[in-house]
């Protein structure tokens, strides 16, 4: 990859329907002379997709999340990105990201996988749910020719990352796992650089393909998003329990896990819910499972409710921690102590943040400076 | 009562497909009875109010069975006809790549029909969220932004989730994420679409294409299970437009010895829903149905829908 094309990635933010904030679009027909034949889908991937199966009666099954779309000829999945074509399914974004950034490895946010490190982010456009409180829904619930995409193969993503001299991939911003062919080839190709990989991701996913990106996946951050259903179905559009269980396997692969709940005032915020969360995850996951309770501001269809209030944030991480869970921070709340890392055992403060910047680091390798206790995470 | 008309074409029996001169015929015949005018200009001139008109046509098999050019080049003659200008009528669909592969020849002129897809760079979707019940999308600016009345262009076919693909379920092409709304038969959404406000103000007309009718097997292609119905369906009711076009699905699909649309697992039942909103009718007995056929010198005589 040339530097122009490199600068042109780096820079590329997410656009939904290129021309739909152009502001050239004329009131009336006899003004329309700003418009152009242009391909769009040209600019898609035919890449045969990993998990589906055909079925007797035709159509597709896809195997990839929990939805299990039945899809037949000419018709998209749920994610809008996959599409049966003669009954051969096909990922459309193979190749083709619509967003992509270096980011502090905080942002992510994951607070025990090399600190202060910086990740090379990017995403293709589509998801297999639809958060109504969603902060990236311009891509996420874009089909892939309604956003600008370049193409970039795993390759080219390597490239930028030894050029810039990142350490770290992170499939992020909408939801890795329907781009996971690509995500998958990436992380694979990047280990033969030592390149590392993690994925931001909802955790809607079946068993099998997340156990095959193990072995390629050194970090998962999981958006648990309630801990009742009923929040999933009305606000998420999905379900509960297979992402308790990807959180489970995924502990239990020895990937390492960082869980973040976003908290929506009045929707699963109550004490009962947090209570229930932290007891769920001291029994499966244990209580040094780190997770970080962040801040919602109004977004996409959640525009009429108001911030997180401060006071429900620290009632969250109260209840957690009085549960005993020993890694609870707060996100979006730049300069609050909880944003820091405290050691278990002495309560000295490890690692000091503000924002996405470290202020100071105390560990010794994976030790705390001051007790010698071992701070679980990749330091 | 609303009002549904059904015009089959003597001609359209046979595989050759439909010229201009008989969809032409069709038409006016069916919109002379659609609206009781004694001529089919003041017909339209009833049914559509000046200003500029879009034809939303459905694309997604090519050449195979989409909304024929024939049909679309016929309305846009009769338009014409009654006053319209050229440069006021726009033929669209979702993408550029859709309207090609059915053989629609692209203009994004300022000069002569238009013809383009939502994604034609300039274009895109509506910047503010459109909401109707559990449904919220984003909308095609040509129909927000460019057109005031909306002809609604469907193609008569069995739909593998929805049931039915008709003029309701074409409207999935004017929106930004047409894919979230596939969930449960695709009731509410696909009644509910066509309540958000740039579609329901706009659409005036269904004009269905049922020459051809795909009864197993929709939304794609499948020739095993394609069959010479020789139609269009009018309405100036989107529900009732609809209701008849499942009535001719289902009556093909008894006629083909294939279980109801119901037993397939595939009800359906957002055309209820559709009604339960006011969108317009989905009961037989609150619809007024006329059939006709029309031979090749446009004589038309009292026909039967199946």
């Amino acid at each position: 990859m040339d530097r122009r094309l490199f600068l042109r990635c780096v820079g590329c933010s997410s656009a939904i329907a290129a021309a739909s904030h152009s502001g050239l679009w004329p009131e009336f027909l006899g003004g329309i002379q700003n418009v152009c034949a242009f391909d769009s889908a040209a600019g898609l991937s035919s890449v045969e997709a990993r998990y589906y199966k055909k079925l007797e009666e035709g159509g597709i099954e896809c195997e990839l999340c929990p939805r299990k779309c039945r899809i037949t000829d000419l018709e998209r999945g749920y994610c809008g990105v996959r599409e049966n074509r003669g009954d051969v399914y096909y990922t459309l974004v193979y190749g083709r990201p619509c967003s992509m950034n270096i980011d502090p490895i905080e942002k992510k946010p994951l607070y025990h996988f090399y600190p202060g490190t910086t990740a090379f982010s990017l995403a293709t456009a589509g998801c297999n749910v639809n958060c109504k409180f969603c902060q990236n829904w311009e891509i996420s619930q874009a089909r892939p020719e309604q956003v600008d995409n370049i193409e970039l193969p795993p390759s080219g993503v390597i490239d930028i990352c030894k050029q810039r001299s990142v350490p770290i991939i992170a499939y992020t911003y909408s939801e890795p796992i329907i781009f996971y062919e690509y995500m998958y080839d990436i992380a694979e190709l990047g280990h033969k650089h030592s390149i590392k990989s993690v994925m931001i991701t909802g955790g809607y996913i079946e068993r099998r393909p997340l156990a095959d990106l193990f072995p390629h996946m050194d970090a998962i951050k999981v958006d648990l998003k309630s801990f009742r259903e009923d929040y999933y179905k009305k606000i998420v559009n999905g379900t509960l329990k297979p992402v308790l269980d990807a959180l489970v396997q995924i502990k239990k692969a020895g990937v390492w896990l960082e869980i973040v709940y976003l908290v929506v005032p009045t929707l699963n915020d109550s004490d009962e819910e947090f209570s229930d969360l932290a007891r769920w995850i001291k029994s499966n996951l244990g209580l040094d499972t780190p997770i970080h309770f962040s801040r919602f501001h109004p977004q996409y269809l959640l525009r009429h409710l108001p911030p997180t209030p401060l006071k429900t944030l620290e009632r969250a991480h109260a209840i957690c921690r009085a549960e005993g869970l020993q890694f609870v921070y707060l996100g979006n709340v730049p300069g609050h102590a909880a944003e820091s890392t405290y050691c278990p055992g002495c309560g000295e403060v490890l690692i000091e943040r503000r924002g996405y910047h470290i202020v100071r680091n105390t560990l010794k390798g994976n030790r705390c400076g001051h007790c010698d206790r071992t701070i679980p995470g990749l330091f | 009562m609303s009002r549904v008309v059904v015009v089959k074409h003597e001609s359209a029996i046979s595989g050759e497909p439909l010229p201009v001169g008989s969809y032409m015929n069709m038409l006016k015949e069916a919109l002379t009875v659609l609206t009781g005018e004694m001529e089919d200009l003041a017909s339209v001139r009833k049914l559509l109010p000046r200003g500029a008109v879009g034809m939303k046509t459905n694309c997604l098999t090519g050449k195979l069975n989409s909304t024929p050019v024939a049909l679309v080049n016929a309305l846009s003659g009769i338009l014409e006809d009654a006053g319209w200008n050229a440069n006021d009528i726009v033929v669209w669909e979702r993408t550029n790549r859709e309207l090609q592969k059915a053989g629609f020849k692209l203009n994004a002129s300022s000069f002569g029909r238009r013809c383009l897809g939502t994604d034609a760079n300039g274009v895109g979707y509506s910047t503010r969220f459109y909401s109707a019940g559990e449904s919220s999308s984003l909308v095609s600016r040509i129909l927000e932004k460019v057109v005031t009345v909306n002809i609604n262009m469907p193609v008569l076919k069995d739909h593998s989730i929805a049931g039915l693909s008709g003029g309701l379920k074409n409207m999935f092409g004017a929106i930004n994420n047409p894919n979230k709304y596939h969930d449960n038969n695709c009731d509410p959404h696909a009644a509910e679409v066509s309540m958000m406000d740039p579609i329901r103000s706009r659409n005036r007309l269904t004009v269905m294409d049922a020459v051809q009718v795909q009864f197993q097997n929709g939304p794609g292609y499948d020739q095993r299970f394609l069959v010479r119905y020789g139609g269009i369906i009018l309405s100036d009711d989107p529900v009732a437009a609809d209701r008849i076009g499942l009535e001719i699905v289902e009556r093909l699909r008894n006629k083909g010895g294939l279980p109801n649309l119901a037993e397939a697992g595939r009800p359906a039942t957002y055309l209820r829903t559709a009604e339960k909103l006011g969108l317009g009718v989905a009961t037989m007995s609150g619809i007024d149905l006329k059939v006709l056929a029309v031979d090749n010198k446009g004589h038309a005589r009292p026909g039967k829908l199946l």
